[in-house]
């Protein structure tokens, strides 16, 4: 993470910094090839806690393009960690990354203004094409 | 028939699949005493069920049939010699049940028990549909790390990656196996009829795992405080599926919040287990109902009311009680206890305290 911020401060340019939040590593470490490969800088979080700390370090809160979360996790669990950021950073983007495939729960959160509800296993392009649109969404946030 | 008349007394003749049946269901039935169930073979299906029940057994019928106490003798044997000496050594004021009524009456037996069986097992069936999203969302988990680790492994040319990935994915192949096997326990139907050494702590840990399917949030934390080397006697597919119903019920009571306490221990040959949720409580008027068949408080087609009518009708089939506490908006706690076997192997240390 470090060396992400190092990276962008040294001019290096990347699509933009998403932040994962999930309990699973090896859904963390999935999610940060696919995205790291369409050329984004990804930080990790394992859960709601950990995310709001991950969110408030050094050049972060600016830096922060795009959220990604589960919404069932130990600790602080993704809705409310949603719930914050959405209150805390209403400009950065959010994705919802479950493993629920629940029509209601999905609607509920698109109304909320989430950009997107994935449900796990999410194909390679659609979580691409997804934070993609967060992306434009983040520009337009900016403007 | 009223409560103050005097219990019906039966001695029950052959201990087969006949005589076992016969025994099993008259174990349920309040105004029926046993006084004991007699086979040539002193090994037969219906004697360990009679001992855990403190029935008396015995490969002699004589004393049985002698019995100046017994008002009725069942004689489920088919043997042809029986029947006259039955006659010859009876109290003459007991009466005799043999030939082809007995058959009548254990054709009814074995079809009530048949429509008992699938009871259990539309039970079981339909409450796997509150389990379904929690299912899916522990497979889907592993399913995505699957699909994409493999999928990475195509385009991947450096060969500890390639073994990196691989290893999660072959991690992550195991939960799914492991969720399937859960599963498939739980759905299995008992049907066979030997009873065996049923590992406690095995059964409740098993309960524990598949119940986690039954919550969308788990903020739920559980308590385990097991005395370790417990065993009883039973069916183990029943006495799983007494465990997994209450430990749902209590999570379900909690909605996301709370803490589930299990509990065993060991006392004058009952083994004790307790289960305790803090969540909603049971109102005292409800409390008297939960036991009774199709009694629910879930909205409809959430619960068949037959969970705990299940309960109940499998923890008195082994000679075990239930109780229940409960107070509102602060928990409820179920205490189970049966009698205690000695345990077939060592068990193992148990955690303390674990997420669900």
């Amino acid at each position: 993470m470090a060396e992400t911020t190092a990276a962008m401060f040294g001019g290096h340019k990347t699509n933009g910094l998403v932040l994962v939040v999930d309990d699973e590593p090896d859904v963390r470490k999935v999610v940060r090839m696919t995205l790291e490969k369409a050329g984004y800088d990804v930080i990790e979080a394992e859960d709601g806690e950990k995310a709001i700390q991950e969110v408030q370090k050094g050049e972060n809160p600016l830096m922060l393009d795009v959220i990604i979360s589960d919404i069932r996790m130990p600790k602080i669990n993704g809705v409310e960690a949603i719930n914050y950021f959405q209150q805390q950073y209403p400009r950065v983007p959010l994705i919802v990354l479950t493993g629920f495939p629940d029509m209601e729960m999905a609607t509920g959160f698109l109304k909320k203004g989430i950009v997107d509800y994935l449900v796990k296993p999410v194909e390679k392009e659609k979580l691409i094409k997804s934070v993609a649109t967060a992306m434009e969404k983040r520009d337009l946030n900016r403007l | 028939m009223t409560t103050d008349e005097p219990p019906i007394t039966i001695s029950i003749l052959g201990a087969g699949q006949g005589g076992t049946a016969m025994l099993e269901s008259f174990l349920n039935l309040p105004h029926i005493r046993l006084l004991g169930i007699a086979d040539k073979n002193p090994h037969a299906l219906g004697f360990r069920l009679a001992r855990l029940h403190n029935i008396p057994t015995t490969s002699h019928p004589l004393k049985l049939i002698q019995e100046d106490t017994v008002n009725l003798i069942i004689d489920v044997t088919g043997d042809p010699t029986l029947p006259p000496f039955i006659a010859e050594h009876k109290h003459s004021s007991a009466e005799v049940l043999g030939g082809t009524a007995a058959k009548v009456l254990l054709e009814l037996i074995q079809h009530q028990t048949f429509i008992q069986t699938q009871l259990f097992q539309s039970e079981k069936l339909a409450s796997l549909g509150t389990f379904a999203s929690g299912i899916a969302h522990d497979i889907n988990n592993p399913l995505y790390i699957i699909l994409a680790m493999a999928e990475e492994i195509r385009e991947e040319n450096h060969l500890e990656r390639i073994r990196e990935h691989a290893t999660s994915i072959y991690e992550a192949a195991q939960r799914i196996q492991a969720i399937s096997r859960n599963i498939t326990d739980y759905v299995r139907t008992s049907s066979h009829q030997e009873l065996e050494s049923i590992d406690l702590h095995a059964r409740l840990e098993e309960a524990l795992s598949i119940s986690r399917f039954a919550t969308k949030f788990r903020e739920i934390t559980v308590q385990k405080d097991y005395q370790n080397g417990l065993a009883i006697q039973g069916k183990p597919e029943e006495i799983l599926q007494v465990f997994i119903n209450l430990i749902t019920n209590a999570i379900h009571a909690m909605e996301e919040k709370g803490s589930l306490t299990i509990s065993t221990s060991h006392s004058n040959g009952l083994v004790q287990i307790a289960i305790s949720d803090t969540g909603s409580g049971i109102s005292a008027q409800n409390l008297q109902k939960i036991f009774n068949p199709f009694f629910s408080t879930k909205p409809k087609g959430k619960g068949t009311g037959l969970g705990l009518y299940n309960v109940k009708t499998i923890v008195k089939k082994y000679q075990g009680e239930i109780q229940v506490e409960s107070e509102e908006g602060k928990g409820t706690t179920f205490r189970l206890s049966f009698p205690s076997i000695p345990p077939i192997s060592p068990l193992k240390e148990m955690v303390s305290s674990e997420q669900p």
